[in-house]
C-alpha cells in the first residue's frame, strides 16, 4: 500500500535536534549560518510552498531529462548549428561560455545552505537545489560539447572560468559576492530571491521563447527544463524573507535585495539584453529586453516584494528603469568593437531594418547609440578596416567589471562616479554601483579589476599582453560573426 | 623626469570612458589631440572644421588652459577628464 506524501511529509520535514555534544553556535557558526540572531524556533516555521520528496524528485527529474535529451537526439544539432544565422550562433556561443560555470558555482552555494541553514525545510529544499544545479551544469555542458567539432568557441564552456577573461572576471566578481562569500541566510536571499526569482526567467524563459521562434527547439527545451527547477528551488527565498521580516530584520532584508538585484541586473542586462535586441534574428524576436523586463521583472518581481511587505529598491525609478533602456545598448557597442577579447563571434545587429526595430522599441536610439554605429558603419563601408579595432582600452566600472558607459551621440551623458579610498581611486558607472561599494568597503576595496590590472602593470604591456593574460590564442579570439559583410547590404541600398 | 599617466578619458559623444595614456609633460592641447587620434573616426566623427578640442576635469565647467601640462594640473593616475568640442574662436 503506497503511503501518500501528505500523510507523512509534515512528520519527516522536521530534521532538527537539540545538540548535546556541541553548542548551537559550534554546529551553526553564525558567520556561516545566521548572523541575524533569529531563534531556532522561528527557523523551524520555514515552510516551503512546493514540497517534494526525494522519490518524487528522482522520478520527475528523470522524466524531464528524457524529454530534454530526446529532443536533442531527434535533431542533429551540428547541422542545425552550421546552418544557423550568425546572430543565433553568437547567442549560443555567448550563453554556453557565460552560464554553465555559474550553475556549477551554485552547486556549492546550495550545498552550503544545505549544511548551514537552520530551518529544516530550508535545508531540504537546498539539498534538491544542489542536485538541480549539478543537473544544470551537466545538461548545458553536454549540449555545448556537441558543438566542439564545428566551433572552437564552445571550448570556453569549460575553459572560461579557468581564465581571467574580463567577461568571466566580471561574472565571478558578481556571483562570488552574492552567493559564495556570505552566510547561508544572506546567500539565500541574494541567490534565490533576487537572482533566481528576479532574473532567471529572462535568460531561461524569455530566451526560450526566442529560441522556439527561431526553430531551435532543442535549445528551447533545454532552457525550459532548467527553468522548471529554478521555479522550485528559488522558492527558498520567500519563506526566508518572511522569517526575517517577522523577526525585526526587514531593513536588513531590504538592503540585501537592493544590493543583489542591481548586481545581477547588470549581468543580465548585458547577457540577455544583447541576445534579445541584437543577436536574435529580427524576424524571430518575441519581445525587446525592455518588454521582457516589464513582464518578467518589473511586474512579477515587484509583486513578490510587495507581498512580502518590502519596498521596491530605492534606485528603481531614477536609475533602474532608465538603465533598462540604455545600458545594454552601450555594452553592445563595446562588445562588438572589442570582439577579439571575447570567446564568441559578436555581430553588429544594426542593419537598416534592425535599426528601425531598435528605434521603435527604444525611441531616440538613432540619435544616441546610432550615432556611434554611423561612424562604425561608414568605416566598414569605406573599407577603413583598421578603424574597426580600437587602439584604446575602455575603463571598466570598479563594481560591474563591464565598461563604464552612458549615452553617446546627440544626448551625450557619461558620468564617472568616483570614490577615493586608502590611496586608490575607484570608478563607478552609476550611483548604485558606488552605493553598493560604500555599504561594505572592506569587502570590495582590495579587488583589482581589469582596468586596474592594465594600469598597474599586472597585465603585460604590448599588443599581445592582454590576450596572454586572458589565455586567448589568436584562434580563440572573437571575430565579426558576419565576417564584416553586414555593411554590404547598406552599400547596395546606397 | 617625465612620467606616463593613465587618464580616464570622457570624449564628447562617445558611449563610455577610455584609458588614455599621456606623458606628464604633455600639454592639455596635446592630451586632447592624443584622445582624438584614438577616438575620433572610430567611435565618434572627426571634429568639424572650426572646432577645437579642450580638456576639463570631469564634472567641472571650467576648461583647462591649452598650455597647462599634465604634471602641473595635479592629476592623479586615472584622473577623469572630459574632452569637449568648442568653436575654435571661443577656444
Amino acid at each position: 500500500m503506497e503511503i501518500k506524501n501528505a500523510d507523512w511529509y509534515g512528520l519527516l520535514q522536521d530534521t532538527n535536534w537539540t545538540p548535546k555534544y556541541v553548542t548551537e553556535d559550534e554546529l551553526f557558526p553564525p558567520q556561516l549560518s545566521d548572523p541575524y540572531g533569529i531563534p531556532v524556533s522561528e527557523w523551524e516555521t520555514f515552510d516551503e510552498p512546493y514540497k517534494v520528496t526525494y522519490r518524487d524528485y528522482v522520478k520527475t527529474q528523470r522524466e524531464k531529462d528524457v524529454g530534454a535529451y530526446s529532443v536533442k537526439a531527434a535533431v542533429s544539432r551540428v547541422d542545425f548549428y552550421k546552418q544557423s544565422d550568425p546572430g543565433w550562433k553568437a547567442v549560443l556561443q555567448m550563453h554556453f561560455g557565460a552560464v554553465p560555470f555559474l550553475e556549477y558555482g551554485s552547486v556549492s552555494a546550495f550545498a552550503r545552505i544545505t549544511r548551514f541553514g537552520k530551518g529544516p525545510g530550508m535545508r531540504n529544499m537546498a539539498s534538491f537545489g544542489t542536485l538541480d544545479e549539478i543537473r544544470h551544469t551537466q545538461i548545458q555542458m553536454f549540449f555545448a560539447y556537441e558543438f566542439l567539432s564545428v566551433d572552437r568557441a564552445f571550448d570556453w564552456c569549460q575553459k572560461g572560468p579557468n581564465t581571467d577573461n574580463w567577461v568571466i572576471m566580471s561574472e565571478r566578481h558578481c556571483f562570488d559576492d552574492i552567493e559564495h562569500t556570505r552566510d547561508a541566510v544572506t546567500s539565500a536571499v541574494m541567490l534565490n530571491f533576487a537572482f533566481e526569482q528576479g532574473f532567471t526567467n529572462l535568460q531561461f524563459v524569455a530566451l526560450s521563447a526566442d529560441a522556439k521562434r527561431y526553430g531551435d527547439f532543442s535549445f528551447a527545451t533545454m532552457l525550459q527544463t532548467v527553468q522548471s527547477d529554478e521555479a522550485r528551488h528559488s522558492q527558498i527565498g520567500e519563506p526566508l524573507i518572511e522569517i526575517l521580516v517577522r523577526n525585526g530584520r526587514k531593513e536588513e532584508a531590504q538592503k540585501l535585495i537592493d544590493i543583489s538585484f542591481w548586481r545581477v541586473w547588470k549581468q543580465f542586462s548585458a547577457l540577455s539584453g544583447i541576445a534579445f535586441d541584437y543577436y536574435t534574428p529580427l524576424a524571430h524576436r518575441e519581445f525587446s529586453l525592455k518588454e521582457f523586463v516589464q513582464e518578467f521583472v518589473t511586474t512579477q518581481f515587484l509583486r513578490n516584494l510587495k507581498a512580502l511587505g518590502l519596498e521596491k529598491p530605492w534606485y528603481w525609478d531614477e536609475h533602474f528603469l532608465p538603465d533598462v533602456e540604455t545600458y545594454h545598448h552601450a555594452q553592445q557597442i563595446g562588445i562588438y568593437l572589442y570582439r577579439d577579447t571575447e570567446w564568441w563571434d559578436p555581430i553588429a545587429g544594426v542593419s537598416p531594418q534592425e535599426r528601425e526595430w531598435l528605434e521603435k522599441k527604444y525611441p531616440g536610439w538613432n540619435e544616441t547609440f546610432g550615432k556611434v554605429w554611423d561612424v562604425i558603419t561608414e568605416n566598414l563601408a569605406e573599407g577603413r578596416m583598421e578603424r574597426l579595432t580600437p587602439t584604446i582600452a575602455p575603463v571598466m566600472c570598479s563594481m560591474t567589471g563591464f565598461e563604464l558607459t552612458g549615452v553617446p551621440g546627440s544626448k551625450w551623458s557619461v558620468k564617472d562616479y568616483t570614490l577615493d579610498l586608502d590611496g586608490r581611486r575607484y570608478h563607478f558607472g552609476s550611483p548604485v554601483d558606488k552605493w553598493i561599494f560604500e555599504q561594505d568597503p572592506a569587502r570590495y576595496k582590495n579587488y583589482y579589476g581589469f582596468t586596474d590590472r592594465i594600469v598597474n602593470g599586472m597585465i603585460p604591456a604590448g599588443p599581445e599582453g592582454v590576450y596572454e593574460y586572458m589565455d586567448m590564442s589568436p584562434e580563440e579570439r572573437g571575430t565579426c560573426g558576419m565576417n564584416f559583410k553586414w555593411a554590404e547590404a547598406l552599400e547596395q541600398m546606397a | 623626469m617625465s612620467e606616463i599617466y593613465a587618464l580616464a578619458c570622457n570624449y564628447e559623444g562617445d558611449y563610455g570612458l577610455k584609458v588614455l595614456y599621456v606623458n606628464s609633460e604633455n600639454t592639455m592641447r596635446e592630451v586632447a589631440d592624443i584622445a582624438r587620434q584614438h577616438i575620433a573616426g572610430v567611435f565618434v566623427p572627426e571634429p568639424n572644421e572650426g572646432v577645437a578640442l579642450r580638456v576639463r576635469r570631469h564634472g567641472e565647467q571650467e576648461l583647462l588652459p591649452d598650455d597647462l601640462k599634465v604634471v602641473e594640473a595635479g592629476f592623479i593616475q586615472l584622473e577623469t577628464v572630459d574632452i569637449i568640442h568648442v568653436p575654435a574662436a571661443r577656444a
